[in-house]
């Protein structure tokens, strides 16, 4: 057991965490973080993706004891007005849902390395994410939006 | 967000693209799930699992396990037959299936031992150290071992009490083979002697669902009851399923669900429900399972088959007679294999008029993990035969085969071969729509160096599950606002989105104001299944029905209020409006008058069940085979490039006939990711299995469609032929989409490089092998 601290959307908790506890688990169970989901447990759906310092990391490969002072984005943790959170919404870009949150933040990390993407950046940067609805033409259309939206901005 | 709330009664009715229920919560992740409940001071359950793929079980050690600190239980099939019995076996067709394996193994796999511990990682350590010894008995492994009859993987057939039409199956001993369907119609065998005639093998492999959630059950014991908090589509069946085991009234079991997070077929029947109903009820105790990813791969599957089949036309191009003979890989369990081996089986030679047509489709057993319902319920296996034939037929007569396609099809009125008249299934409508959409008729470029270009089409037909039952519970709350209970599951397929817009239509209200209630048994009414893409024809119409009641009733109200008949009396957007005198009674004013108090609720409900005729035990025809058919095309053009063998979609159009389209964006969205998940069938999914052994279950190994494999451009086509029965002349739409997907891309492959793929998928290895036993240059 070591105590760390995260920093998750603006808030700080410390927590005590063993040494192989997952930063996925620790999220959920101890914070109820819930948009940061598993889907696959090996790093290969993107369910539960979440930010760390603008970073996306698979939360389902890290030990969270790794974390410790980082400071954390989850999808349920972003502003009222966020651009990307509202371009999705608009594009009608869920079906269930539940891989959403992963694909919002992956387009968090891509707009703020490139603001203005291509349609073959955005794919090359959100194929590591599955969404089994198939929902991609509606995701691809919402991160164009929100590139719209925030140079507009 | 710049949403604000419509008009009432304007614009969220029938045929709006209102935005989906909860879109923002979705975005931001803000949807619970059924594994999002917390579960501090519940037990976790682990399975330790079969390493053999048939074997008796002769010993069990479980004490290193039990002394694990943290380990609440172990828990043999053994000891939860003493308790239950046979009771403990289950299934929708046959009762087979036992939570923990009693005795003997029938998969790699299959759960043997359950621990209850107080976390995860203890529980799954202790699931390790459990020692099994078996004594190994005869592999089945494929169809052909099965048919070979040289073991068996059931002693006798269990048919369940649920299905009369099953029981002379019942203790038959000595096969492999759950359940047989013949068709028969004419005399195809010297029909095929004149005129063209085409034959293949055909082998469609199993794949996989993988729903992005996880399958999660949590249970306890609320004093004499049992709850389950479960991720199904099938609640009301597992409230009977749970009851039978334990041998409780229904009123003892409660089942509630949360929004799935996808499921297309994987979440239903009887997945994690049964062991954990069960350890909660003998231990009462609040138990926990979400299964991994690896779990979730052997709960269930898609059922690998083989068709070997035949079509023949005579000289003016007319199909003169088809053959099918099926095969259903089920697996170790039946689970609903004998349904899809029917109701699949019977539309194999496609949705063409053909006079002369037999058909033999078997559900066969074997040492595999059970394979179930997928998107499709069977028919994309049967489609990949029929598509490929008739496309194959065309091309042995010279004939364009969208053309061939378009004399053959069954039209409205049309009784098919098997039996029942086609109605609301516009085949030629979703043809012309997907050729015009991909440009069929204007002269193709057929690429240069490495890349061929090619067009291929294909049509499908499918049967809606018949019979079932719906039932809908409407509140209409005093403020004018409207509760409505029914047992659809939402899984993203968007019933809460769109049954409040039947509502809206009928009640004249804005659909805002509807709420559709999380299924729950204890509230929500009994529905047979969210499945099979029935609920937007059935459960809409109960809440067509429901709607219509609660407008009479509110009728009646005014019609107390304004001292009389009803006869001038309007229900619209603002409340009943009085033609004769222009008055409006508002429906606040009316229920808090009716009732003298605020915050009053009236209730109504409806039934809609449909029927069937049974198949005719000489000829396997029927009348009515099924309450209404789901019709749909699609048409690629694609790239291959002959050096790797990959294919590039340029453009796919998908095309389903829904009825009338409730929410047209929805639609779009059903057709568009049915035919992105079909895509991944065409190309690259297939579960790999090597003597038994599942070899590439986790999504490291299992390859699935990502934002890379969307075509270059993807058109949902809606075709509206109204059903004169559904609601609004609605039908469903969940997978239409998927059933022509694969023939339709081995069909532009084969156009564009002149080779004929029998097997599935189509991966740029076996297209590159086909070239070279063509002796196509590269
Ligand atoms: S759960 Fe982490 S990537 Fe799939
Ligand atoms: S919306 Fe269902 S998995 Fe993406």
């Amino acid at each position: 057991m070591k105590l760390i601290q995260l920093t998750v959307n603006g808030r700080r908790y410390d927590l005590p965490v063993d040494d192989d506890e997952l930063l996925l688990d620790v999220l959920r169970d101890k914070i109820g973080a819930y948009s940061v989901r598993e889907g696959c447990g090996v790093g290969a759906c993107g369910a539960c993706t979440v930010l760390v310092g603008g970073i996306s990391v698979s939360s389902c490969l890290a030990r969270a004891v790794r974390y410790d002072g980082a400071e954390l984005t989850t999808a349920d943790g972003l502003p009222e007005d966020d651009a990307v959170v509202t371009a999705f919404v608009e594009s009608r870009a869920m079906q269930c849902g539940y891989c959403i949150p992963g694909f919002v933040l992956m387009a968090h990390e891509l707009l703020a390395e490139n603001p203005q993407p291509d349609r073959e950046q955005i794919v090359a940067h959100l194929e590591g994410n599955i969404c089994r609805c198939g929902t991609y033409q509606e995701i691809c259309r919402a991160v164009e939006v929100a590139a719209e939206r925030r140079e507009r901005a | 967000m710049t949403q604000t709330t419509p008009e009432p009664g304007v614009d969220t009715g029938v045929g709006s693209r209102r935005s989906r229920v909860g879109a923002a919560g979705k975005v931001r992740g803000q949807l619970r799930h059924v594994a999002d409940r917390p579960h501090g001071g519940c037990a976790h359950v682990a399975v330790h699992r079969s390493t053999r793929p048939h074997a008796r079980i002769t010993s069990v050690d479980v004490s290193e396990a039990a002394a694990l600190d943290g380990v609440e239980a172990v828990v043999t099939g053994a000891a939860l037959y003493k308790v239950l019995g046979d009771r403990m076996f289950t299934g929708p067709a046959f009762s087979d299936q036992p939570p923990l394996a009693v005795d003997r193994v029938r998969y790699v796999g299959e759960p043997v031992v359950a621990v209850l511990a107080r976390d995860v990682a203890t529980a799954r350590e202790a699931a390790e150290l459990v020692y099994v010894e078996y004594e190994d008995l005869e592999p089945i492994y494929d169809v052909a071992d099965a048919l070979a009859e040289r073991a068996f993987v059931h002693d006798a057939l269990r048919p369940s009490v649920v299905f009369g039409d099953l029981r002379h199956l019942s203790g038959k001993t000595e096969t492999n083979i759950a359940y047989e369907y013949n068709l028969k119609l004419g005399d195809p065998e010297s029909a095929a002697t004149q005129g063209t005639s085409v034959g293949f093998e055909f082998w469609a492999p199993p794949v996989h669902h993988v729903a992005i959630e996880l399958p999660a059950t949590i249970g306890w014991v609320d004093a004499d009851r049992l709850e389950l908090y479960s991720t199904t589509q099938t609640p009301s069946y597992v409230r009977q399923s749970v009851a039978d085991m334990l041998g409780l009234p229904l009123s003892h079991v409660r089942i509630r669900v949360a929004p799935l997070g996808g499921s297309f077929g994987a979440k239903m029947y009887d997945r994690l429900e049964p062991l954990i109903a069960a350890l909660a009820w003998l231990y009462r105790r609040e138990v926990r399972m979400v299964a991994s990813r690896e779990e979730a791969f052997l709960l269930t599957t898609r059922h690998g088959a083989g068709v070997i089949s035949s079509m023949s036309a005579d000289a003016d191009g007319n199909l003169t007679s088809a053959t099918a003979d099926v095969r259903y890989d089920t697996g170790a369990y039946a689970d609903v294999g004998p349904r899809i081996t029917a109701k699949s089986g019977m539309i194999a030679a496609g949705p063409y008029k053909i006079p002369n047509v037999a058909i033999r489709s078997r559900c066969i057993y074997t040492n595999k993990p059970s394979a179930g319902p997928f998107r499709g319920f069977g028919v994309p296996q049967v489609t990949w035969s029929h598509e490929t034939l008739i496309d194959e037929l065309a091309r042995a007569r010279g004939e364009d085969p969208a053309a061939f396609r378009r004399r053959n099809l069954l039209r409205e009125g049309d009784e098919s071969y098997m039996g029942t008249v086609m109605h609301s299934a516009d085949f030629v409508g979703c043809l012309d729509a997907v050729t015009e959409a991909i440009g069929w008729d204007t002269p193709l470029d057929r690429g240069s160096g490495r890349w061929r270009r090619g067009r291929g089409v294909a049509v499908g037909i499918k049967a809606v599950l018949t019979p079932t039952v719906a039932n809908a519970v409407l509140q209409l709350n005093q403020d004018g606002s409207a509760t409505l209970m029914i047992s659809t599951v939402d899984m993203g397929q968007g019933s809460d989105t769109i049954m409040p817009q039947i509502v809206a239509e009928v009640l004249s209200m804005d659909a805002e104001r509807i709420r559709v209630v999380a299924v729950d048994t204890d509230v929500t009414p009994y529905d047979t299944i969210t499945a099979g893409s029935r609920s937007t024809y059935h459960t809409g119409n109960a809440v067509r029905g429901v709607a219509e009641r609660m407008r009479e009733r509110l009728l009646d109200l005014a019609a107390k209020r304004a001292g009389g008949s009803s006869k001038d009396l309007k229900l619209t957007a603002d409340g009943v409006l009085n033609t004769a005198s222009g008055e409006v009674y508002r429906v606040s004013e009316l229920i808090h008058e009716h009732f003298g108090a605020r915050g009053a609720t009236m209730t109504e409900e409806f039934n809609y069940t449909t029927s069937w005729q049974p198949y005719d035990k000489e000829t396997g025809r029927s009348a009515k085979a099924t309450e209404h058919w789901f019709a749909g095309a699609v048409a690629v053009q694609l790239l291959v490039d002959r050096w790797t063998g990959r294919a590039r979609v340029e453009h796919l159009a998908v095309a389903g006939d829904v009825g009338r389209a409730i929410n047209p964006a929805l639609v779009e969205q059903q057709l568009a990711g049915s035919a992105i998940m079909g895509l991944g069938h065409a190309l690259f999914d297939e579960l790999v299995f090597d003597q038994g052994q599942m070899l590439n279950g986790t999504l490291l190994d299992y390859q699935l469609p990502s934002v890379k494999d969307l075509p270059g451009k993807l058109t949902p086509i809606i075709i509206e032929s109204p059903h004169a029965s559904g609601p609004f002349g609605a039908k469903g739409v969940g997978e239409t989409g998927i059933i022509p997907i694969a023939p339709a891309v081995a069909n532009a492959v084969r156009d564009a490089v002149g080779v004929r793929i029998t097997r599935l998928p189509l991966s740029p290895e076996r297209v590159l092998q086909a070239m070279d036993e063509a002796g196509v240059e590269k």
